[in-house]
């Protein structure tokens, strides 16, 4: 088998002319993303460092950062926000595994409905998916209604609670989720599975030694998309959260637009950014690694 | 009512000729971030009305999310004004001036007090905050309850009685987060009148002082934790004035303070059911407030944005925002048909206190959610 | 990549697992119910909602039924225009993306050259900066050249907004591609465009396709960037949805828009069905 290279391992030089080639084919988007976002992005990272000194001058300081994290509403914001990032990914990854295993092995056509199921949250902007769960786990919504239609109490909504956007996400968040799991279990075949079975090992031996290693990377992977998806997202927790703490999207966009802190908002923007970064370079890592592994190691 | 009729009439027929001359037409961008009722009064009263009179003009009703959708559409206006390009923004209906930091700084707003504007006079003087914000209507908040629940005659009449009933009925009243919407956020604002001796003049649009002004605002945030574990869910806060509105819609609370123009809206639409009442406060109203239009210096249609502010204060609007939409004239209630008063008497009060906005509001807002809401009392 | 993986799932080895424990396909029948239960609840709460009139707690359903809303929803002229920009928008936004985007995300999958990781983690920016930091440049950038309430606008910066899926998961796709199979090709005295269109290319693009699916969807729901640049002019779908919904009393609305939108979707489903099986967009993402 030939090396399939990553995009971070190193294949041999090779001649100029094959060297100005793909930079030519990556120019446009390069170009487009470094002066609409990433060069106007690295300002405002700079200005953050950047802090009033005598005289109307401007110093470089961490003061921002030191006020960010010496705030505890705004620590508690930050871990809040980290909460439902552990929370719904841990949800997502225990319906969505399950899920991908069955969509994995399975044919027929309940697996084809059942992945349907599992896709259309895509197709649902999050307005909309604040907007039914309201009306369908609010008070005195659709399942209050069924309750109290079989004599049953109302039940304690989440509406208003962290639970509340943590429901919201799962629901956006399955069909990424299990597509990305269904990508690991790609490298899990079924000579690999057979072969445990028939040394007699158990369905949970086969999950923990067979499935979950060859996975590890699709996990990372998981973990770094939700990361970048919960950081960033504004609907949900801002409709269905409660008023604190909150996460960081609507934070920021309070400090932003109410509190006209545009400093502190940036701040804010940044370490959120910081956040991102860390997993996103995690996901080209972890894709790195699994190929060159695969690379190597050949069939499983 | 023939001259309602007349005008009703009138309004139609402009309609179809602005549509007919659409083409022609300046189009003309006003934005508005209200509720539905406001940008619904917009496109159906007030553009008719307005184009009838200046038939070059097509005024496009633009509609922003609440909560900051106008706010986007500011900053660019102030690029706008650097770069000395077009902000494609003629008017917004209602937005504080100073509410985006270096817009006033830069001259970004209009000075409408000197922009000769005829009825400027006639404005309401309580009603002017800054020279950039032209107020043109009002509305109050008042509290909004189930009938079936509360009787008219058990529904409490001042604040402490307020605070009496939310605390032996736990769970049936909630209010939104005072950012997200007047309601909410008026609400806060009597608490904090309650606790400083129900006194709106101790609070100016310019005597916000850092810690000493604090201090006021504390006071009123205690009456607020105070009460917090009474509220709906042990201390929850809606995001918004109709989300508010919903749980009182679905019975899931039995009180909540609301903006009258809103609540005689949602039960003529049949939102609210018929048996839901509405009473203000008798020791001190809850807070009204004035919504003012800005106009940027920059519009590319800045003539016509001060005629149509002018529009907005002519007798003939003044009069459809009490009648049709239930608010509060801007201009000084001499300057209206005297039957109007008369006949409006009991629905809409004399004067309204108001609190200032600027530096008062973010540290209202701010304020709230650093001591207020995570007060949750869950176990 | 073994071509073993890419080989047709095996259908009998998780039936044979779960029968340990029962009879038929239960799994298969417990994540369909759950699923239905917890996907499509809410919306076909929404979808009842469309044609309530009147619904109150504790009626299990509405006191009165009709179709006013949908009338007064679908004589305005704006929500129809709306969805026309709407989807032109998102046609346009897919088809540049695709031009640009798959040239270099096969450089990025297939090439050596300088700075190439440097690159590309750096399309990570564009999702993972919070837009409200940089409202002023780009309004200035987009006010400057004249494209502020154009539709050539806001489609360069919803363009901007789709690099990332565009480039990142072609990337992958391109590089697991089996490169025996080229080879033979070439051997065979295929020319390297022949190579690319009969052998790289087929095999790259179930992948392709679900990035495409997840950029024409992307840019259909795509708000923040549509408004700073559209307004007042360019009004999508989302943008009158999110006036409907958030500034309404009347939810009817809402719902109404709702259920408008879930046919673009659902038609989308159906073909990413198509083409979303397995391995496809799988693939791409790494694992």
């Amino acid at each position: 088998m030939h090396e399939a290279a990553s995009p971070l391992s190193r294949t041999p030089a090779v001649s100029a002319r094959s060297r100005v080639l793909p930079l030519l084919l990556v120019a446009t988007p390069v170009l487009l993303a470094l002066w609409l976002v990433i060069w106007p992005a690295a300002e405002a990272v700079i200005l953050t460092f950047l802090v009033p000194g005598e005289g109307g001058t401007e110093v470089w300081s961490t003061a921002n950062y030191a006020r960010f994290f010496g705030d505890s509403y705004s620590v508690n914001n930050f871990t809040n926000t980290l909460w439902t990032t552990a929370v719904t990914t841990t949800i997502l990854l225990v319906i969505g595994l399950p899920l991908a295993i069955y969509l994995r092995f399975a044919k027929g056509q309940l697996p084809a409905t059942v992945q349907s199921l599992v896709m259309f949250p895509m197709f649902v902007p999050s307005i909309i998916v604040a907007y039914a769960f309201i009306r369908t786990l609010g008070p005195n919504g659709t399942v209050d209604i069924f309750l109290h239609a079989v004599g049953l109490p109302r039940m304690r909504t989440p509406y208003l609670t962290p639970w509340g956007p943590v429901i919201g996400l799962v629901w956006d968040g399955l069909p990424l989720t299990v597509l990305l799991l269904l990508s690991g279990l790609g490298n899990v075949t079924r000579p690999a599975v057979d072969a445990a079975r028939d040394v007699g090992a158990g369905w949970l031996a086969i999950l923990v030694y067979i499935i979950l290693p060859r996975m590890r990377s699709s996990l990372l992977v998981t973990l770094s998309f939700n990361v970048l998806g919960i950081f960033s997202s504004f609907t949900l927790p801002y409709l269905l959260g409660p008023a604190a703490p909150e996460m960081m999207g609507p934070f920021m966009q309070r400090t932003f637009g109410d509190l006209q802190d545009v400093g502190m908002a940036r701040t804010q923007a940044v370490i959120t950014f910081a956040v991102c970064l860390l997993f996103g370079a995690l996901y080209v890592w972890s894709i790195a690694k699994g190929r060159t592994k695969s690379a190597a190691g050949g069939k499983s | 009512m023939n001259r309602r009729e007349f005008l009703v009439a009138g309004a139609i027929a402009g309609l179809a000729a602005s549509t007919r001359l659409a083409s022609a037409a300046v189009r003309f961008d006003m934005y508005t971030d209200s509720d539905a009722n406001i940008s619904d009064f917009w496109s159906n009263v007030i553009k008719p009305a307005f184009e009838a009179s200046n038939a070059d003009v097509d005024l496009n009703v633009v509609i922003a999310r609440t909560g900051g959708g106008t706010t986007t559409v500011v900053e660019r206006a102030l690029a706008a004004l650097a770069s000395k390009t077009d902000p494609q923004l003629d008017f917004i209906e209602e937005f504080d001036p100073l509410s985006v930091k270096g817009a006033v700084e830069a001259g970004l707003w209009t000075d409408l007090s000197k922009a000769g504007l005829q009825n400027y006079g006639k404005l309401n003087k309580d009603a002017i905050q800054t020279v950039w914000s032209l107020p043109y209507r009002g509305s109050q908040v008042l509290l909004a309850y189930d009938t079936t629940k509360l009787p008219k005659d058990k529904v409490p009449k001042t604040f402490a009685d307020l605070v009496a009933w939310i605390k032996a009925n736990p769970g049936e009243f909630i209010y939104n987060r005072p950012d997200k919407g007047g309601s909410g956020g008026n609400f806060v604002r009597r608490a904090i009148h309650e606790a400083n001796g129900r006194d709106p003049g101790v609070f100016k649009i310019d005597n916000y002082k850092k810690g000493e002004s604090d201090e006021l605002l504390a006071k009123g945030f205690a009456i607020l934790n105070d009460i917090a574990p009474s509220l709906y869910d042990k201390g929850s806060y809606t995001a918004g004035n109709s989300a508010s509105l919903q749980l009182l819609a679905q019975g899931a609370v039995t009180m909540i303070p609301l903006w009258s123009d809103m609540a005689l809206q949602a039960i003529a639409k049949g939102v609210l059911p018929e048996t839901t009442g509405l009473v203000q406060l008798s020791d001190l109203a809850l807070c009204g407030g004035f919504s003012a239009a800005v106009v940027p210096v920059n519009a590319a249609n800045h003539a016509v944005a001060v005629k149509l502010a002018d529009f907005l204060l002519s007798a003939d609007i003044q009069t459809k925002i009490i009648t049709d939409l239930g608010g509060f004239p801007a201009v000084n209630w001499s300057e209206l048909p005297a039957d109007l008063q008369a006949k409006y008497a009991d629905v809409i009060p004399a004067s309204i206190p108001t609190f200032p906005g600027g530096d008062w509001d973010a540290a209202i807002n701010d304020g709230w959610y650093r001591t207020v809401a995570p007060s949750l009392s869950r176990s | 990549m073994s071509l073993l993986s890419i080989s047709p799932p095996t259908p009998s080895l998780l039936t044979r697992l779960l029968r340990r424990t029962g009879g038929a396909d239960w799994f298969g029948l417990l994540a369909f119910i759950f699923l239905a239960s917890t996907i499509i609840l809410p919306l076909v709460v929404v979808g009842i909602w469309a044609f309530a009139e009147v619904w109150r707690y504790p009626a299990v359903l509405p006191q009165r039924f009709g179709l006013g809303f949908w009338g007064e929803m679908l004589a305005r002229r704006d929500v129809w225009a709306a969805l026309t920009t709407s989807l032109e928008l998102s046609f346009t936004v897919t088809a540049l993306s695709m031009l640009i985007c798959l040239p270099a995300a096969y450089a990025f999958g297939r090439m050596e050259f300088p700075f190439r990781n440097t690159l590309f983690l750096s399309f990570l920016t564009l999702r993972a900066f919070p837009k409200f930091g940089l409202l002023i440049v780009i309004a200035t950038i987009f006010l400057n050249l004249g494209l502020v309430g154009t539709f050539a606008g806001v489609v360069l910066i919803q363009l901007v907004d789709t690099l990332m899926y565009m480039v990142w998961i072609p990337a992958a796709a391109f590089q697991s591609v089996d490169r025996r199979l080229e080879e033979a090709a070439q051997d065979a005295g295929a020319t390297p465009l022949q190579v690319f269109w009969h052998v790289t290319l087929p095999q790259s693009l179930p992948t392709i396709a679900a990035a495409v699916i997840l950029t024409f969807v992307g840019t259909f729901y795509e708000t923040e960037g549509a408004w700073l640049i559209g307004a007042p002019t360019v009004t999508t779908m989302p943008i009158l949805m999110i006036s409907f919904i958030n500034n309404q009393l009347v939810i009817q609305y809402g719902a109404v828009l709702s259920l408008m939108l879930w046919v673009p979707s659902f038609v989308a489903l159906m073909f990413a069905r198509r083409v979303l099986g397995g391995d496809a967009i799988a693939r791409g993402l790494g694992g």
